[in-house]
């Protein structure tokens, strides 16, 4: 009798235990999230919590983490691209162009560094010096011959050759502007000229930074904004929903959908300057021809990819630069013959399968992704399954590292991403992906007008006579077909309700700044 | 005693040699090049003179053979070269993420023997009861569930939903719950059960009936005399438990955003920051055959009779 008491007490015990936690588990989903650990409301004092997805390894401005400094708020360039994409006046207040080469700069005045060190054109002298002796791409941006400060808010720029693009250029994160003493300080952080200055650096965890109470401009209205790195996307996500941040960056198009079934989260998007892309490598035996490349180029889905793989968080893509920028909108050509008639003029038949071939040989192309940008590898196979319908085999391989694999291995179509107008004006680019000779001209296309007309683009001052230009090259380009060009992904970040301020904006390093706001 | 320690730390130089050499080798075999890598990273194009820099500057235009003896020069002189992407001494980075990680290891490791013995102990005591059919169920989860899932699973229902504990980060105790629990709450209720049948196999050898001749209970016997002798195969389990954690938990790492080794080898894997990646399996290797020396040792307390042997 007692052991039998025992036994059903002990088996009591268990089914309370066992009651708690599915009654745990199962009030989960009724209730939202009400946390409110981010953010502290007090007028005077407000601090707020953003995720960033990319932790830098250092806070050295002039090399592979200047993005992340950017991003931060605490570092400036001379010049800045508005909502536009257009450069306008940031650390340089105006400047002028005296000839092909030479260009000077007037500097704001009572700027100082965090450090209290007034910036003059010596120091910015010096911090373009190091740029450009730390990171080849500054230095191939802006193509400086010599510097010299004319006076305490004057510096004289020569470049090597003319470089229409340098204003522009003086906007990429890897010319900011740091008083160069401070950056191998041990007992210090680097001092920038930003709203915000760094309070304390955790490496791989987060970066917390103050506003500067001394700034030039209009002053920070947080008196804190705590950055933290989160890489994956699902914990970015879940760490807004649990209230632990204010907003986060790089929302996956998959989580769009549960934050908006939330009230208490905003999601805000921005087409970015990004392009997801098809290449052909024109050395292939299958796409040397141009026939093949619009074959292909005319069937894929562009808008089916966009709805279904994109989730609508994109824009259709015709040409490499994206329509919001001024050299972005290219009149997309129609293509007049149909795929039989180009297919045919190439000498393929269809054989009893419903296959194209030539002289016995069936249709089979590989077509290359990667895993790092997953959205692509989809794309690869609605590319794929359309291709198929239209009696074209692709067999898609995943490969570890894809520009290995382009450099070093035969390969017929290759799906890529590239950034292409980070500065907001389109040399750069052209010049590394198309011009003959580049090593990143990764689809191998040569065209002796295109590379003439980039050299004239280097030339050319007029903002409007670039533009055309610009157009000009894509529209020899879309002529061409080394590549396909897919979608314009948008930026995608969620807030939480009453983080004001912090918005997607094309341009990838202008995250947080002066006037972001909780409420 | 000497003699066994010599030969152990022979042991450790020629598996750290073998490891570290052929480390150097398979890195440089796999692909990716680091400059391309390196100079990509927010996908925008890098120019031939950029490349050519960098390739230069790190080093990678030199043959692999002069590569290979400029890296044994960098790891005699304990600072094992330098980081690709942050230019600081490998070791230095390594030894900055260590706390990060040990902190969790402790922790996980705390959760996982709490588990192991309660777990273990209470179902041997009341083996085929409830309890047991629970720690059976536990056991196979724990190795059913794999940690990514549980740890978006514990992020979920604690900070999601209930707002509890943080979903990510290291600053305050709470901080370290989550991950502890994910990383221990599984391997714990696994060895739960191995502990527990090893209990209850010693329970037919001849010192337990000798035991229960001379009228002791079943669970004094289970816990003063079984549980000692079924604890040294746990011994090894946990010891090689422990390196693994100690290497850095590589998923719970990037899970919870947790700043230590593990987090930090992917990042450098992604990144092919080759003396990080060599650095490291220097570091875990010395790990692993330390952490196996010591289980040793406690073989030799365990077990007095591995002394005369």
């Amino acid at each position: 009798m007692l052991k039998n008491w025992n036994v059903q007490r002990k088996l009591g015990i268990w089914m309370v235990l066992a009651a708690c936690i599915l009654a745990l588990i199962g009030c989960a989903g009724t209730e939202e999230t009400s946390t409110n650990k981010g953010t502290k409301e007090e007028s005077s004092d407000k601090k707020a919590t953003l995720a960033f997805s990319w932790s830098p390894a250092s806070l050295d401005p002039h090399g592979s983490d200047s993005w992340e400094v950017m991003r931060s708020g605490t570092a400036e360039t001379l010049i800045k691209l508005n909502e536009e994409l257009e450069p306008t006046a940031w650390l340089a207040k105006s400047w002028k162009q005296e000839n092909d080469t030479t260009w000077v700069f007037q500097l704001q005045e009572n700027v100082t560094f965090h450090n209290g060190k007034v910036m003059d054109a010596t120091s910015v002298k010096e911090s373009l010096q190091r740029s450009m002796d730390k990171d080849q791409r500054a230095k191939d941006l802006l193509q400086i011959k010599s510097m010299e400060a004319i006076s305490d808010t004057e510096l004289k720029i020569k470049t090597i050759q003319p470089n229409a693009a340098l204003i522009a250029s003086l906007a990429d994160p890897s010319t900011i502007i740091v008083d160069v003493a401070t950056i191998d300080a041990k007992d210090s952080y680097p001092a920038f000229t930003g709203a915000f200055k760094i309070k304390q650096f955790n490496q791989d965890e987060s970066l917390i930074v103050e506003r500067y109470e001394d700034y030039w401009g209009e002053k920070a209205i947080l008196s804190e904004v705590t950055i933290k790195f989160i890489a994956d996307a699902n914990t970015r996500l879940m760490a807004l929903q649990s209230g632990d941040v204010d907003g986060a960056t790089d929302i996956s198009v998959d989580n769009i959908a549960v934050l908006e079934k939330n009230k208490k989260f905003e999601v805000l998007t921005a087409t970015s300057l990004r392009t997801h892309m098809l290449m052909y490598n024109m050395e292939s035996p299958l796409f040397k021809e141009l026939a093949m490349r619009k074959v292909v180029d005319m069937l894929i889905p562009r808008e089916e990819i966009v709805s279904s793989v994109m989730k609508g968080q994109g824009t259709v893509a015709h040409s490499p630069f994206s329509p919001v920028l001024p050299f972005g909108k290219v009149e997309n050509k129609e293509e007049t013959e149909s795929v039989n008639q180009l297919m045919q003029q190439e000498g393929w038949k269809k054989n009893a399968k419903g296959m194209w071939e030539k002289e016995g040989k069936p249709f089979e192309a590989t077509l290359l992704t990667f895993p790092q940008r997953p959205e692509l590898t989809v794309m690869a196979e609605v590319i794929q399954n359309k291709l198929l319908a239209e009696g074209m085999k692709v067999n898609i391989r995943q490969v570890e590292n894809i520009d290995d694999t382009l450099a070093n291995e035969d390969w017929d179509l290759s799906m890529y991403s590239m950034l292409t107008a980070h500065t907001g004006d389109p040399q750069y680019f052209l010049e590394i992906f198309y011009r003959s000779n580049s090593a990143s001209n990764v689809s191998k296309y040569t065209s002796p007008s295109v590379d003439r007309m980039i050299s004239q683009l280097s030339q050319t001052t007029d903002f409007e006579e670039r533009n055309q230009l610009a157009i000009g090259i894509q529209e020899k380009i879309n002529e061409d077909i080394p590549q396909s060009y897919i979608v314009f992904p948008n930026t995608v970040f969620a807030v939480k309700d009453g983080l004001k301020g912090f918005v997607a904006h094309p341009i990838e390093y202008y995250y947080n700044h002066s006037q972001i706001d909780v409420e | 005693m000497i003699r066994f320690l010599i030969e152990h730390l022979i042991q450790l130089v020629l598996v750290i040699f073998c490891v570290a050499t052929l480390t150097f080798l398979l890195l440089r075999l796999s692909p990716g090049d680091p400059a391309t890598i390196m100079l990509k990273t927010n996908d925008v194009p890098a120019s031939n003179e950029a490349l050519d820099s960098l390739r230069t500057e790190l080093g990678l235009t030199e043959s692999i053979g002069s590569q290979y003896v400029q890296w044994l020069k960098d790891v005699s002189t304990g600072q094992w070269g330098n980081s690709y992407v942050s230019k600081k001494p490998v070791v230095d980075e390594l030894f900055e993420r260590l706390p990060a990680t040990l902190e969790l290891a402790g922790a996980s490791l705390l959760v996982m023997l709490a588990i192991t013995f309660i777990l273990g102990i209470s179902t041997a005591i009341y083996s085929e009861g409830l309890l047991d059919r629970i720690g059976r169920l536990m056991a196979l989860l724990g190795s059913a569930i794999p940690s990514f899932w549980l740890g978006f699973l514990f992020i979920y229902l604690f900070s999601v939903q209930y707002g509890l504990l943080p979903s990510m980060g290291r600053s305050t105790w709470q901080h370290l719950v989550l991950p502890a629990l994910t990383l221990g709450l599984g391997v714990g209720a696994v060895y739960a059960r191995v502990l527990r049948t090893n209990m209850l196999d010693m329970l037919n050898q001849n010192f337990v009936k000798a035991a229960r001749a001379r009228g002791m209970s079943k669970r004094r016997i289970l816990v003063f005399q079984v549980f000692k002798h079924a604890l040294l195969p746990i011994v090894t389990m946990i010891g090689t438990s422990f390196a693994y954690m100690l290497g850095g938990s590589i998923i719970v790492e990037s899970i919870f955003s947790w700043p230590g080794l593990g987090r930090y080898i992917i990042e450098s894997i992604n990144m092919r920051d080759y003396p990080v990646i060599q650095g490291y399996v220097i570091f875990t290797s010395v790990l692993f055959v330390a952490i196996h020396t010591i289980v040793d040792f406690i073989y030799v307390l365990v077990d007095p009779r591995l002394r005369v042997r």
